[in-house]
C-alpha cells in the first residue's frame, strides 16, 4: 500500500509500517533518564546507600560473637554479612525502580512511553537498567566499609566479580518483580509491598545463619529459598569458607535466570494488561 | 475543507465503538465517526462525555470492549505498533517528567522514535524553535509554565512528524494568550498537511479550529456538522442593551427593532435583539439608538455556548447531559 507522499509522515522518511524503533536508542534514551533520579535529585542516594551501612555496621557488632558456633564457614561475622548487605542494598535500588515507575503510571508519564513505537520488553528493560546501575552505588560502599572495618576479601578478583554478579542479578530480580506490582496494581501505594518483599526474600534465607545452624521451618524455607543460593555465588567474596567454584557459582546462576525469567514474564503481561 | 480522497483511508475510523469499565459505566457506547485526511476534527463535549476514554483507545492505550477503530489505515488493536508509529500524542494528564530539560524530552522523543543522536538533536532544536521555547529549552521542565509545558507537549508529539495529531483538551485551563498561540500552531500544523483530531469543552475553541465538530455526550455523538451548521441548529447569538436610568424604554426598543428582531426581556431597563452577524451588530446598535437620542450604560453580546449546542441537540441543559451519562437512565418511550 503505498501513502501519499506530502502526508507529514511520508515526507520524513519514515516507514508508515509497524517496525518498531531500534532498540539499542531507546534503551540509551531510558537509560540517560534513569541516571538523573541519581544525579538530581538531592539525597537520591542516601537511602538505598545508608540502610545496608548502617545495616551491616549494626549487626556485625551485634551477633559479631555468633561466629564461634560450629558451622559457621568463617570467624568473621563481618565477612559473614558483607555480601548479604550488598545484596540487600542492590535488592532495594531494584525494589525502587519498581515505586518509581508505579509513580510514572500514576502521572502519565508512563503513558508517553506507552504510545511511543517501542519493543513492550524495552519499557521494563530500561527501568531495570537504571536500577541495576543505581545499584553499584550501595554495593560498592558497603564493600568498601566493609574493608575498612576488617572483613577480608578472599576470593580475590573474581569473587569480587561473583559478589557484583549476584548483587546485579538481584537487583534485576527485585526490579522485575517490583515492576510486575506496579504495572498490576498502578499505585505509589503499592511501594512497600514491593520493599517489603526483598526484605522477606532475603530474610527467609540463609542470611544470617548457615543452612546447618537454622532450625525447623526456617530451616525448610531458606533451603528452597532462591535467595540463599543468590548468596552463596556473593559469598565467594568475603567467606573463607566458601572457596571459588563452579559448585558454589552455578546454584546462584541458576536460581537468578530462573527468577528473571518468572518475574520477568509477569512483568510483560502485567504490562500487556494494562489497557484492557 | 477538504474532501474525502478516494485513495487514502480515512485519517480515522470509528464503528460501533463501545468501552465498558469495571462497575459497568459505558464510557463510550455505540460511537460512530470519521475523520477525513487533512482535517481538523473538533471533538465537543462536556466533562466525563467519554472524550479522554475515546482518545485513549484510538492512541492505542485502552482496548475498546465492542466495535472498532482504525487510524491511518490500521486497526488500534491488531496493528497498534503501526498505529503508534503514525501519530503524535498530547495526552490530557500527562506528566512530563520535571527532572528532564525541554531540550532533553525532544530528543528523548526522538530516539524513542527512531532517530540517531544527530537527527534528534536537530530535530529537537527546530521543534524548540517552532514552538518558541529556544531560551527555556536548558531549563528543567519543573520551571515551566502551564502555557510552557503544552507548548513542549505539542512539540514532543510533532518529533516524528505524525500523520494524525491527537490532542486532548490543549487548552484547558489556559490564560488567553497562551491559548491562542496554541491555536496559531495547530492551524500552521494543519495547514502543512497535518490531520487533527482535538478534543475540547470550548465551543468557541472547535469553532475557531475545527473543519468538522463531532458533539458527544454519554459516550455517543449527538450531532455532527461543520461550525456554521451546528450554529445553525442553536440560534443566532443575542445583543443585549442596559439602559441608562430613567431612558425611554419604548423609544429604545422602537429603536432597536430597526436593527433585529427583539427578544424578549425580563429587566425593564434591558432590551435585547437577535443578532445574527454577532458583535458586528455592536456599532448599529448604538448608532440607532444614538439618533434616537436614547442613552445607554452598556451593550453585550451573548453567543450560543456549548450548553445551548446541548440544549438544541439533546433537549437537556449541559448539567443535565453529565449526569445522565453516568446514570443509567430509562429510555422515554415516544
Ligand atoms: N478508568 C476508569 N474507570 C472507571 N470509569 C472511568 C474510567 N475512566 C473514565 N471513566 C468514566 O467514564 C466517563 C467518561 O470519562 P472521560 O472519557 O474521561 O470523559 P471526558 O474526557 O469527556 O471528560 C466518566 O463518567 C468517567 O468517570
Ligand atoms: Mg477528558
Amino acid at each position: 500500500m503505498s501513502t501519499s507522499t506530502d502526508s507529514p509522515a511520508g515526507r520524513s522518511g519514515s516507514r508508515s509500517g509497524g517496525t518498531n524503533s531500534p532498540a539499542g536508542g531507546v534503551a540509551w534514551a531510558f537509560w540517560l533518564r534513569s541516571l538523573n533520579e541519581v544525579t538530581r535529585v538531592r539525597g537520591a542516594l542516601i537511602g538505598t546507600s545508608i540502610a545496608p551501612l548502617v545495616f551491616l555496621l549494626g549487626t556485625s557488632g551485634q551477633f559479631g560473637r555468633l561466629v564461634g558456633l560450629p558451622g559457621f564457614p568463617t570467624d568473621s561475622y563481618l565477612s559473614w554479612i558483607i555480601p548479604l548487605c550488598c545484596l540487600q542494598g542492590a535488592g532495594f535500588a531494584g525494589a525502587a525502580a519498581g515505586a518509581n515507575l508505579a509513580r510514572d503510571i500514576e502521572q502519565g508519564w508512563f503513558d508517553r512511553l506507552l504510545v511511543a513505537p517501542v519493543a513492550r520488553p524495552l519499557l521494563v528493560l530500561g527501568p531495570v537498567l537504571g536500577a541495576i546501575t543505581r545499584s553499584m552505588v550501595p554495593v560498592t560502599l558497603v564493600l568498601i566499609v566493609g574493608v575498612l572495618i576488617g572483613g577480608e576479601v578472599t576470593g580475590g578478583v573474581l569473587g569480587i566479580v561473583a559478589l557484583y554478579v549476584a548483587s546485579a542479578g538481584f537487583c534485576t530480580v527485585a526490579a522485575m518483580w517490583a515492576i510486575a506490582i506496579a504495572v498490576h496494581f498502578r499505585t505509589q501505594q503499592a511501594g512497600p509491598l514491593m520493599q517489603m518483599s526483598v526484605f522477606l526474600g532475603v530474610f527467609l534465607s540463609t542470611a544470617y545463619t548457615p543452612q546447618p545452624l537454622l532450625k525447623g521451618w526456617l530451616e525448610d524455607v531458606a533451603r528452597v529459598n532462591p535467595v540463599s543460593h543468590i548468596l552463596e555465588l556473593a559469598r565467594q567474596s568475603t567467606v573463607s569458607g566458601i572457596d571459588l567454584s563452579l559448585a558454589h557459582t552455578w546454584p546462584g546462576l541458576v536460581a537468578l535466570a530462573a527468577l528473571v525469567a518468572v518475574f520477568g514474564a509477569l512483568a510483560m503481561i502485567g504490562l500487556r494488561r494494562m489497557g484492557r | 475543507m477538504s474532501g474525502p480522497a478516494s485513495s487514502s483511508p480515512p485519517a480515522v475510523s470509528v464503528h460501533g465503538l463501545e468501552r465498558a469499565f469495571k462497575g459497568g459505566i459505558k464510557a463510550v457506547d455505540g460511537l460512530d465517526l470519521e475523520v477525513r485526511e487533512g482535517e481538523v476534527y473538533g471533538f465537543l463535549g462536556p466533562n466525563g462525555a467519554g472524550k479522554t476514554t475515546t482518545v485513549r483507545i484510538l492512541v492505542t492505550l485502552l482496548k475498546p470492549t465492542a466495535g472498532e477503530a482504525r487510524v491511518a489505515g490500521f486497526d488500534v488493536v491488531s496493528q497498534a505498533d503501526a498505529v503508534r508509529r503514525n501519530i503524535g500524542v498530547a495526552l490530557q494528564e500527562a506528566a512530563i517528567d520535571p527532572l528532564m530539560t525541554g531540550r532533553e524530552l525532544l530528543r528523548m522523543q526522538g530516539a524513542l522514535h527512531g532517530m540517531k543522536g544527530a537527527q534528534a538533536r536537530s530535530r529537537a532544536e527546530e521543534l524548540l524553535d517552532r514552538v518558541g521555547l529556544t531560551d527555556a529549552g536548558g531549563r528543567r521542565v519543573g520551571q515551566y509554565s502551564g502555557g510552557m509545558r503544552r507548548r513542549l507537549d505539542l512539540a514532543m508529539a510533532l518529533v516524528h512528524r505524525p500523520k494524525v495529531l491527537f490532542l486532548d483538551e490543549p487548552t484547558t485551563g489556559l490564560d488567553p494568550t497562551s491559548r491562542s498561540a496554541l491555536w496559531r500552531e495547530v492551524r500552521s500544523l494543519n495547514d502543512d498537511g497535518t490531520t487533527v483530531f482535538l478534543t475540547t469543552q470550548y465551543l468557541e475553541e472547535a469553532e475557531q479550529l475545527a473543519d468538522r465538530v463531532g458533539i458527544i455526550a454519554g459516550g455517543s455523538l449527538v450531532a455532527e456538522g461543520t461550525p456554521a451548521e451546528l450554529k445553525a441548529h442553536v440560534g443566532e447569538p443575542t445583543l443585549h442593551v442596559d439602559l441608562a436610568p430613567e431612558s425611554d424604554v419604548a423609544a429604545a426598543r422602537v429603536a432597536l427593532s430597526a436593527v433585529g428582531p427583539l427578544v424578549d426581556c425580563q429587566d425593564d431597563a434591558r432590551v435585547a435583539i437577535r443578532a445574527a452577524r454577532g458583535k458586528a451588530t455592536v456599532p448599529l446598535a448604538i448608532r440607532a439608538l444614538d439618533e434616537a437620542g436614547i442613552a445607554v450604560e452598556s451593550v453585550e453580546v451573548e453567543s450560543p455556548t456549548l450548553d445551548d449546542v446541548f440544549a438544541a441537540v439533546t433537549g437537556s441543559t449541559l448539567e443535565g447531559a453529565t449526569q445522565g451519562a453516568s446514570a443509567d437512565q430509562a429510555e422515554v418511550p415516544a
